[in-house]
Parts: C-alpha cells; sequence; structure tokens
C-alpha cells in the first residue's frame, strides 16, 4: 500500500483534523477510559418522575394544582401551569443494589443493573417541542445545521475498525427531527451517521444490483481500478485520486464485513435470551442492542440507537396515554438494555465502553388532559454508564415535584462536556473553523462538566 | 528654545510611534467601533486608568497588553517585544498625544478599505493572455514558481462546460472545439457555455448554496414552502440574463420597497426560502428572533463576507463589530413579515378565489362521501366482528375510555382486520351508490381540470412605516438599550433615515440594499469576485469566501483582486464579464497535472471532483436520459425504501412522487430540496443542508459515496441505458474521446468475461457502463 493510500485509510476514519488532535489531546487520553460510545436514545420524551427521579411528595398531592409561584415562568405546547392537576406516578420506585438507587417498576430489568448506572436528575434545557429538543441534545443547539455528536466524536477520535462505518445509526425509521439528528452539519460528509438496518443488507447501497454475483461485482470493480491507474498514471501525487481507488476498495470491504456483523446466528441463546430476542416485545430492540454491542467489539466508535418513532409507537404517546405508551415503550426496551449492560460488562466491555441513556426532555409532572403527561423540559433524568464511571449513585436534584432541576443543574453542553472528557478530548479543543468560527460542540458552554463526580469524586 | 523644540520633536516622535502601533494593532477594534465603550484613538479614550501616565504597570492597557487584565489584547496574540518596550516607554513619559494633532487616523484592516486602483504588472511575457495572467505571473515570478503547460483541447472543453453549465460537453461539441483552427476558438467555445441556459442552473446552486434554499421549512413538520420554487427560477433567470449583480443585491434585499416590477420583487423571497419554525405554538418571540438572525447573519455572510454572528451576544473578539452594530444592523429586519408577491395581478386573484371556492365545495365532497359509506362501514364491521371470540366483541363494544388495558390492547390488535378500508366499500356499492360515487368523483375532477400553481412568489414586506423597537440585549433598561437601524461602523457607519411620512414601509431595507449596491462599498465587489474566482479555481485569492474579517485568510493576490473588484463594477457589475476575464486567461487553461501542494499561487489547474448535483446531472446527460426541462415546481423522483429511510413524516406526504415519470430524470436543482431529508445519492457527495449558508463546499471521499454510486438503481438504469448503445459509442458518450487501443483490448476482455458470468452480452454491456461512470476520468474535472 502506498503512502498516500495509507493517508486515505487513516483520514477516511480520523479525518484530517483528528491527526492533529491526535497529539493535542494525548495528555488527557491517559486519563481515558472509554474509547466508543453507545447512545440509547428514547425517542419522543420520557417521563422522569415516573422513572428515575421519584417524587413522594407529587404523589401525595396528586390532583391538586400547583402550591404558589410553583408553575411561573413554565410552558409547553399543551398545558397550562396554573391550571393542570399534579399527578402522581403510577409506578412503584424501589431501592436496588449496594447503592440504593432508587428506579420504578418500569425498569425492572435496568434496576438490577443500577450498580453500574449514575444518574443525572438534574438535566435541563429550554425546547419543549421535539425536532428542536432533538437538535439540542444531539448537537447542543436547537436549530438544526450543526455537526451531531457522533460526528464530532468521530471527528475527534477517528475509526478504529477501516472496514465499518466509525458512526453508525439504528432507528425505527422516522425521526420527528429527520436525519439531521445524526447528520455531520457543516462537519465533511464522512463524519455522519450511517444508518444500519437489521436486515442482510445493512448499510445503503451496500448490495450489489440484483442479478450481479460476487464475482460479476468484482470485475466490475476491477475494471474501475484498471482505468483509475491508468488515469492515475499521468497524474502523479494527487491523493484524492488515490483515495478514490481506496474507497471502492474499502466498500469492496464493507460488502464482505457488514453482513457478517449483523448476522447474529453464531450469538450463543443464552446470549440472545439476555437481550430478550425472541420474545415478541422485545425481540427488535434487543437485537439493534445486541448490535450495537457487535459493533463496539468491532471498533465503531459512536452508536446511536433510538427506541420509538414518529410514524409508529415511541414515548410521545404518553400525551394521551401515560400508563400505555410507557408500559409499552418500557417493556420493549428495558430487557434489552438491561442486557447490554450485563453483556459488556461480563464480556470486560464496559470499562471502555460509555454507555448513555437519554431522551429529548422528561415529561410533566401535571397531567395532560386525564391520562397524559405534555413535554417537559425544565428539569429531567439520563442515566450513564460504563467507561470507569461509578454506578449506584445520582446527581442533582428537582424540585419536590419534579419540575425544576434545582441542584447541580446540568445542561446539554456539560453533558457533551462531560462525554467528551471520558473519550479522553477536551471539549475547548476539537474546533472546526467554519464561518471565520472555531466552532465547537460546546459553543462557549461546557463549564459544569462532572466528570469527576461520575469517577466517584465529589462534585 | 532649540532644546525646548528638540524635546517637543522626540516626545511627538515617541508618541507617533506609540500610537502608530496601537493604530496597527487595537483601533480596528478600540477606534471609532469603540468595542466594549472604550476608544484608544483619542486622548480622552485613555481616561479611566486606561493609561495612568508615567504609570504602565497601573495602567490597564499596558496589563492587558501583557495578559494580565481580563483579558489578552490584541486577541490576534502578543505584540512583538520592541513595540511593547515603545508603548511602555511612551506611557512612562506621561503618555502624551503628538502635538500636531489630537486625533490618530483610523486602522486599517485591508477588506474595509478602499477598493484601490492597480495596473497589471508587466510580468508574464510570452505566457499572459491578460491582465489576471499578468498578476499571477508576477507573484509565481515571486515565488519562483513556473506556470503549467496548457491543457490539451478536450480538456479544456470539458472543464469549460462543467464550470459554467455543470453538464459534460456533447462529443459533438468537444470534436468541434478541436477541429476548429480560427483564431479565437477558445474564446467561442467560453461563449457557447455561457449563452447556455444550463448556465444559470449552474451559477444559479452556488447562489442557492449561499442564501440556504430549501422547498422546505424544517423541523418535525417540514412543512413545505409554497412557491419557494419561484425564487429558485428568479436566481437561474437572473444569472442567465447576466443581470448586474447590483441590481440582483438591491432586488433581493428591498425588491419591494425599490422597485414596481413584481419579477424584481420577488428577489426578497431571499429571506422567504430559509429555515424556519413558524407553526410552532407559544413560541412566535423566539421564532422571530430566529429570523431576524438568520437574516442578520445571512445577509452580512452573503453580501458582504463578514460573520456578524459573533456580535449578537457580545462585542466581536476579532473584528470591529461592537455588539451596538449588530443590533443596527438586525434593526433593518425588524419590521419584516412575509407576504405573497402577486406576479400577475388579475391572474393571481382569481386563484385564490377558485381556491376559496373550491375548498366552499369540497366540504360539501367531503360529507357526501361519509354518507355514502358509513353504512356500509357498518354493516361490513358488523360481519366481520361476528365471526370473532366474544372477548374481542366486546371490547369493540366498550366505550374507548372505560376500555380495560386488556380490552385496549384487544381493540388495537383486531382494529385493522376488522375496519373495512375505503377500498374495500366502493368494492361493494350497490348500484345506486357507485353511480353517486361516480358524480362526486366527476365533480372533483371538474375542479381540478386546469388546475395548477398560481402566481405567487414568496417575499417579505414591511408591517407599515413603524417598525417595531430594536434593542441590545442587557444594556440600559429591561429590554436593553434602544437601537436604531444603521450601517456598521467599521465601513463608515451612518444612521438610517425616517422614511417619508406617505411611504408604506421603514425603507430600511432600501437603504441597507443601497448602501451595500454601490460601488463603494469596499466589500461587495470584492467578494463577488472572489466567490466567482473560487468556483473557478477551487479557492478563493481570499480562501474564506464568506469571511473577509481579521480570523479569515488574507488574499494571496490583493491587487488582483481589488482590480477585478474595479472591473467589476466598470463593467456594469456584468457576472459573465468576470467568467471571461478568468476563462480567457492562461492562468485558467493550465493544465492540472500536479501534486498534492494548496497550490494558492496556481501554477497549474486545480482539479476537482464533480458537486454532488453535477455527478446525478452527468450521468443523466451521457446517458441520454436527461430531461432538459427549466424551471417550476419540484420534482420528486422515486426512490427506494430504504432511500428514504429516516423522513420525519410518512413519505406519502413527505416525499410525494410526481406521477409524471419523464420529470425524475431533470437536473438535479430542480428535485425537492428539503430541509430534513436529502436525497442520499446528494448528500454522500456534500451537498449541504441548506440550513445556514455554504460558502465552499466540502469534497469528501467516503466508502458510502462510492456504495452508492456503485450500486444505486440510478447509476444502474442510466448504465442500462448506455448499454444499449455499442461499447465504443456509450464510450464515447462518457468520456467524450475514443478507446485507446489498449483500452479497447481491455474492454473487450471485460465484455466476454461478463458475459460469461452474467449470462448476456446486454448485461455485460450494462455492467462496462456501470463501471465506466464510477472512474475518477468521469467523476474529476481535469
Amino acid at each position: 500500500m502506498s503512502a498516500t493510500r495509507r493517508q486515505f485509510f487513516l483520514d477516511a476514519g480520523k479525518g484530517f483534523g483528528s491527526l492533529a488532535l491526535a497529539s493535542m489531546v494525548a495528555g488527557a487520553a491517559e486519563q481515558a477510559r472509554a474509547k466508543r460510545v453507545i447512545y440509547l436514545f428514547m425517542h419522543g420524551g420520557v417521563s422522569h418522575v415516573d422513572t428515575f427521579d421519584p417524587k413522594p411528595e407529587l404523589t401525595k398531592r396528586s390532583g391538586e394544582v400547583l402550591p404558589g409561584s410553583f408553575g411561573q415562568g413554565l410552558i409547553t405546547s399543551r398545558i397550562d401551569f396554573r391550571k393542570a392537576l399534579m399527578r402522581g406516578s403510577p409506578w412503584k420506585f424501589e431501592r436496588a443494589g449496594e447503592g440504593g438507587l432508587e428506579i420504578s417498576d418500569l425498569f425492572s430489568h435496568i434496576r438490577k443493573q443500577a450498580d453500574k448506572i449514575a444518574v443525572i436528575r438534574s438535566c435541563h434545557g429550554d425546547a419543549f417541542d421535539h425536532a428542536p429538543a432533538i437538535y439540542l441534545r444531539t448537537s447542543g443547539s436547537q436549530f438544526p445545521g450543526r455537526p451531531s455528536l457522533g460526528a464530532w466524536s468521530v471527528y475527534g477520535l477517528g475509526s478504529e475498525n477501516e472496514n465499518l462505518p466509525s458512526f453508525v445509526v439504528m432507528s425505527d425509521g422516522a425521526m420527528k427531527s429527520g436525519a439531521g439528528a445524526y447528520g455531520s452539519g457543516y462537519l465533511p460528509a464522512r463524519y455522519q451517521g450511517t444508518v444500519f438496518r437489521s436486515g442482510a443488507s445493512p448499510v445503503l447501497h451496500l448490495e450489489a444490483p440484483e442479478g450481479v454475483s460476487r464475482e460479476a461485482q468484482k470485475t466490475t470493480l476491477e475494471l474501475i481500478g484498471k482505468m483509475n491507474r491508468g488515469y492515475g498514471a499521468n497524474r502523479e501525487g494527487d491523493s484524492t485520486l488515490e483515495a478514490r481507488m481506496a474507497s471502492y476498495e474499502l466498500a469492496y470491504r464493507m460488502q464482505a464485513e457488514a453482513p457478517e456483523v449483523v448476522d447474529l446466528a453464531k450469538e450463543s441463546a443464552a446470549t440472545k435470551k439476555l437481550y430478550g430476542i425472541g420474545e415478541p416485545m422485545t425481540d427488535d430492540f434487543g437485537r439493534k442492542c445486541l448490535l450495537a454491542r457487535r459493533l463496539v467489539e468491532r471498533g465503531v466508535r459512536f452508536v446511536q440507537l433510538y427506541s420509538g418513532t414518529n410514524l409508529g409507537d415511541d414515548w410521545d404517546d404518553a400525551h394521551n396515554d401515560l400508563l400505555g405508551s410507557h408500559n409499552k415503550m418500557a417493556k420493549k426496551s428495558d430487557l434489552p438494555v438491561a442486557g447490554l449492560l450485563a453483556d459488556l460488562a461480563g464480556r470486560g466491555l464496559l470499562d471502555s465502553t460509555l454507555v448513555v441513556w437519554g431522551s429529548e426532555f422528561g415529561r410533566t409532572p401535571l397531567a395532560e388532559g386525564k391520562n397524559g403527561r405534555d413535554h417537559h423540559p425544565y428539569g429531567f433524568s439520563m442515566w450513564m454508564a460504563g467507561a470507569g464511571i461509578v454506578g449506584g449513585r445520582a446527581l442533582g436534584a428537582t424540585d419536590e415535584f419534579g419540575l425544576r432541576a434545582v441542584e447541580d443543574k446540568k445542561d446539554v453542553h456539560d453533558l457533551h462536556a462531560t462525554m467528551f472528557r471520558l473519550l479522553g478530548m477536551d471539549h475547548t479543543e476539537v474546533t472546526y473553523r467554519f464561518q471565520g468560527r472555531d466552532m465547537r460542540l460546546t459553543d462557549v458552554h461546557g463549564q459544569g462538566e462532572f466528570t469527576a463526580w461520575l469517577r466517584g469524586g465529589s462534585k | 528654545m532649540v532644546l525646548l523644540f528638540l524635546l517637543i520633536a522626540a516626545e511627538t516622535e515617541l508618541a507617533e510611534k506609540a500610537l502608530g502601533i496601537l493604530n496597527r494593532n487595537c483601533y480596528s477594534c478600540h477606534g471609532s467601533a469603540a468595542m466594549a465603550g472604550l476608544r484608544l484613538d483619542r486622548p480622552e479614550g485613555l481616561e479611566d486608568a486606561i493609561v495612568v501616565p508615567g504609570k504602565p504597570d497601573q495602567s490597564r492597557l499596558w496589563l492587558m497588553m501583557n495578559g494580565k487584565g481580563r483579558a489578552m489584547m490584541p486577541p490576534t496574540g502578543k505584540l512583538a517585544p520592541g513595540d511593547l518596550a515603545a508603548v511602555r516607554e511612551w506611557i512612562k513619559a506621561g503618555a502624551k498625544w503628538p502635538v500636531a494633532s489630537g486625533k490618530a487616523p483610523l486602522a486599517k484592516w485591508w477588506a474595509f478599505e478602499p477598493v484601490k486602483s492597480f495596473s497589471a504588472p508587466g510580468r508574464g511575457e510570452g505566457w499572459a493572455r491578460n491582465e489576471v495572467d499578468r498578476f499571477i505571473a508576477a507573484k509565481l515570478e515571486e515565488k519562483g514558481l513556473k506556470p503549467a503547460r496548457e491543457a490539451d483541447r478536450r480538456t479544456l472543453v470539458r472543464r469549460v462546460s462543467f464550470d459554467l453549465t455543470g453538464l459534460p460537453p456533447a462529443r459533438a461539441e468537444v470534436e468541434e472545439f478541436e477541429r476548429d483552427e480560427k483564431p479565437g476558438a477558445y474564446e467561442r467555445m467560453v461563449e457557447r457555455y455561457l449563452s447556455s441556459k444550463h448556465y444559470g442552473e449552474k451559477w444559479g446552486k452556488h447562489w442557492l448554496d449561499l442564501v440556504r434554499y430549501g422547498d422546505t421549512a424544517g423541523f418535525e413538520q417540514d412543512p413545505y414552502t409554497l412557491y419557494a420554487w419561484r425564487y429558485r427560477d428568479y436566481v437561474i433567470e437572473s444569472f442567465n440574463a447576466d443581470k448586474p449583480y447590483n441590481v440582483f443585491v438591491k432586488e433581493q434585499l428591498a425588491g419591494d420597497e425599490l422597485f414596481e416590477d413584481p419579477q424584481q420583487q420577488q428577489g426578497t423571497g431571499y429571506f422567504a426560502v430559509g429555515p424556519n419554525r413558524d407553526m410552532l405554538y407559544k413560541v412566535e418571540d423566539i421564532n422571530r428572533i430566529e429570523s431576524l438572525t438568520d437574516f442578520t447573519d445571512t445577509t452580512a455572510s452573503v453580501f458582504l463576507g463578514l460573520t456578524v454572528g459573533c456580535a449578537r451576544c457580545h462585542d466581536h473578539k476579532y473584528d470591529p463589530i461592537p455588539q451596538r452594530d449588530y443590533y443596527r444592523l438586525q434593526a433593518v429586519f425588524a419590521p419584516f413579515q412575509k407576504t405573497r408577491i402577486f406576479l400577475h395581478y388579475n391572474n393571481a386573484r382569481s386563484h385564490d378565489l377558485g381556491e376559496v371556492t373550491r375548498q366552499f365545495k369540497q366540504y360539501d365532497i367531503g360529507a357526501e362521501l361519509i354518507r355514502l359509506k358509513t353504512p356500509y362501514f357498518e354493516r361490513m364491521k358488523a360481519e366481520r366482528l361476528s365471526r370473532l371470540s366474544a372477548a374481542v366483541q366486546e371490547a369493540f363494544a366498550a366505550p374507548e375510555e372505560k376500555r380495560t388495558a386488556e380490552q385496549k390492547a384487544l381493540h388495537d390488535a383486531h382494529m385493522k382486520e376488522v375496519n373495512p378500508t375505503d377500498g374495500e366499500i366502493w368494492k361493494v356499492l350497490d348500484d345506486r351508490d357507485r353511480d353517486k360515487l361516480e358524480a362526486l368523483k366527476n365533480r372533483l375532477l371538474g375542479m381540478y381540470a386546469n388546475y395548477g400553481p398560481g402566481p405567487f412568489a414568496p417575499g417579505v414586506t414591511d408591517v407599515g412605516r413603524e417598525a417595531p423597537r430594536t434593542y441590545v440585549p442587557g444594556k440600559g433598561t429591561a429590554y436593553g438599550e434602544e437601537v436604531k437601524p444603521g450601517f456598521l461602523t467599521a465601513l463608515g457607519g451612518g444612521e438610517i433615515a425616517e422614511p417619508p411620512l406617505d411611504s408604506a414601509t421603514t425603507r430600511r431595507r432600501a437603504a441597507l440594499a443601497e448602501w451595500i449596491a454601490r460601488g463603494e462599498n469596499p466589500l461587495t465587489a470584492r467578494v463577488m469576485v472572489n466567490r466567482i474566482w473560487q468556483y473557478h479555481f477551487g479557492r478563493g485569492i481570499v480562501a474564506t469566501a464568506s469571511d473577509f474579517g481579521m480570523r479569515g485568510s488574507e488574499p494571496t493576490h490583493p491587487e488582483l483582486l481589488d482590480w477585478l473588484a474595479g472591473e467589476f463594477v466598470k463593467r456594469g457589475w456584468s457576472v459573465k464579464a468576470m467568467h471571461r476575464l478568468m476563462l480567457h486567461s492562461a492562468t485558467y487553461r493550465q493544465a492540472s497535472n500536479r501534486g498534492d501542494g494548496p497550490n494558492e499561487y496556481l501554477s497549474g489547474f486545480n482539479r476537482r471532483r464533480l458537486e454532488a448535483e453535477e455527478v446525478r446531472d452527468a450521468m443523466l446527460q451521457v446517458a441520454g436520459t436527461m430531461n432538459p426541462k427549466m424551471g417550476g415546481k419540484p420534482v420528486v423522483p422515486e426512490l427506494s425504501n430504504e432511500e428514504l429511510y429516516g423522513m420525519s413524516q410518512p413519505a406519502g406526504n413527505a416525499w410525494p412522487v410526481t406521477m409524471d415519470r419523464a420529470e425524475h430524470a431533470r437536473r438535479s436543482i430542480y428535485m425537492l430540496a428539503k430541509r430534513t431529508y436529502r436525497m442520499p445519492m446528494l448528500e454522500v457527495l456534500d451537498r449541504p443542508e441548506g440550513v445556514l449558508s455554504c460558502a465552499r463546499r466540502e469534497s469528501s471521499t467516503t466508502a458510502t459515496q462510492s456504495l452508492g454510486l456503485l450500486n444505486s438503481k440510478f447509476t444502474v438504469e442510466q448504465a442500462e441505458a448506455l448499454g444499449k448503445l455499442a461499447p465504443e459509442r456509450g464510450w464515447q458518450s462518457v468520456f467524450q474521446r475514443e478507446m485507446t487501443g489498449e483500452e479497447a483490448v481491455m474492454v473487450k476482455e471485460f465484455l466476454a468475461r461478463q458475459t460469461e458470468l452474467l449470462g448476456s452480452e446486454q448485461k455485460a454491456r450494462r455492467e462496462l457502463m456501470r463501471g465506466l461512470l464510477n472512474t475518477n476520468e468521469f467523476l474529476y474535472v481535469d
């Protein structure tokens, strides 16, 4: 392989910028535990007061309006905070593990892994509709057009497996934000998320055209190679031409490797059971979670998993039916996510993998209509695991009704800064020049990093 | 006396030296722009312990310059030791102002200075074809570089064709140019593509990238911006007509205020075709601010090459743009409201009337349809239910709010099976009802017999003569400090006058448009000629095409840039005149055989990969399948379900495939430009999202790109069309040249092998063409 070809493989994954970055972040890398990320995004908005943020006071005063000025300044699109009634959680909370973390019955399987997870109960944002909130959580801006967290991560980290995309996305189809949620924004297209499907042809256009055998495809590729060598022969030294030749070789290898990744046949029955594969409610998300493990095992840097879709079930059905929607969506993902945590730990992968669970926002502690909860970005929960994080603990708090984050408030930039640190990067140093500015994921924010706390230290 | 004189002279010299240093390093921000309220260009600005005469270590200026203050100044880096020493000495000596003048001159940042008039240097003898080359030759000589040889004719015609029309030349066009021995052959060839109607489609696309054009508004619903495409067509037509650029600017910024002709007013579609989330509830104020931010940032970026966005929250850290200036500019747009421009008054009115009448009639048709189908629906539902278990029947009988969880599950599980679809109902109608349905259908069809888009264009105007107030947040009152509309201080400043009493608008945009579009504006012409240069040479004379500020790149050829800017204005702001200057040059005609360096001095041409749309369009063109129709409503081509993955809305609404399939083969610029979704083939080839202004596209190379180019249905279809030609003909169409002998052997062997593998010669030919469409020779402009 010529030097420039090798360069392509470096560049294809790492990006030109990250070569420089590598030296810049060398110091930070020493304390980095995580090399990869699995981000479990619950599409539609999960109620915090029904899952990871118990509020006995809310239950006690269920049916009353908010006292005093509690609701002042809060807006969502569907409820009036002066008139809507408080509604306690219909699910029971239990303490679990050595840490005694409280988690509701909705996530009884994740609860068994409680000592692995650190909950952040004081997340907050200001976007109360889906698309802006999804953009905000994934790119740090309510407006589309900015690179997503996954794109920034692979821009900063580079790739570990040249035969697979570094940033893989698995969703149930339609996102309320469209594909912008995993786009590369103003970063080059090579950093955008590649959608993986669970079928035999996981990547778009992976399969040769109908009726073209592997041998025939190879013959055509050889023709392209021959032509390109001829063209390149009197155009020496242009690495972009060589890079394109290499990209066809890579495409060919991806055709071989990607189907192997999604083929779960070699996984043991016990492993499949762990993820709930084969069970009607958990099969789909279980497969995605298992696939996520297989991908990080093979060096994929960032796996973004979505539970729920705009065109079918998602957590947002809680508008009219909190009980039904949350029971159903939790049922679909609880066991698979718990299985993923257990499996990663069992294989010794958890320490080097950062698992993040979150949503675009929480849901109102007040009732929407008779049976629902509206969107609620002013205080909500998420959790993180792996990457050397000391679990069984919770950071921050919302007020007694679960309305606002009040203690150790963490916004999305703090989260992103922390995730970058766990990956061995300083969020202020991973920049890209666009429109005259050195842009970064956290813009001018991210002062509320909580890496030390996650690793067992004080706040 | 003499001694005193000498003393004064020495003091003056010291002061002039120190102030000269401040001038070069500080005044661009702390001159008349008065960033952070600080002015260092007059004596009173030094009060307040900024400078304590005689005591450098107590002077805030000195501390800041040494990184001991709140911030390090200047932000571009610490001054040279010699300069620092001079400033220290001056403060120590009492920080006196020079005796002669009380005021130092304004800072000089080249881009804010008037365009200078240069004549072409007398260099490049024997090589130079025009003035452009003389400037280039001078720099090449200075850098010890030599120009490359001239490219061959086939390469040149292909290059010019792609650069001007985004399409490859026809084989016949190449031959014609190759054969043309008469003087002026090259110039005639350039003229052919400059006058092609496809020229506007290529250069219009550049402009649409800049103005973040889209057919939909973005976010979850991603609604259609009706008639956005009128603006797209307006842009294409403007380039084709070589509309003077200053007029083009004025039409877009203030067409409603400056022109009577609705064709010109529709330029204000510029404001309407960006992203917005107007439809969201309870956030109208946020949305308005987002729009104003978009207008302010995009306008400064596109027309002035300035990144003012930083100054939204604080004084710009690098450019002399104080926060106040940002809001003075934003105040220009404060009175905006979106509007529809009537392109033909009477037709527009009658279209509206027709639309309302149609809607009124449709209510009745809808009601009638329900009346017609309900008895069938109930009957069929009852029949189907009766065949199911008692538990299911109970679940359906229970009122929705009283269903138990189990009943709800049962109901949901059987809903599809129990409820008949409309299609099923229409099949079992009795004769009388079938006649009724037929009558309804005919009535409906009759309403749409001549239906089409109305003569409207999206645009903006003002709410009236009075504008809402604009405040700089966080200053002064609770709202902030009120500011009046005005121009950037760094470019001379100035307030915008109140409009005449009988004015229907504030005339603020008109004032801004006139200010931008005047020849004396130091940025307007420079920025535009630099963009044209970048699109031709791969890199601007200023590499950061939308950032002429201090963080942007400095020009590699400042004299050439100013000369071009001067010519641009002199030649009536003709964009095509600029193309001629650039394309006629020997610089442009160089071969691109070169290595990997940045090549900023142009000792050879910069080879480039085709842009996303060029790849798709070129495939259609060489396959002979392209539908050259121009303009009109966006086309929605058929895509596979896999390709449509990730869309936020059901494909039936979000991607309603155009029924006339002949439309699907039109040029990419006419394909629906959604904000939340890009056609995968264009997306992987770096088509921008259309949310932020894009001054220069990335050109990435990825495996997913190669997979798409290789295996997508689109490529296969084009290869199939090409495969119907004899292999030699197909080859000529793709590459516009003959096969070499060696290549003929290779092709023959390939066809034999693939015929064996695929079992048919036809398929083998398709494979050949699929291969050729994936070669670097096809995908690059050499």
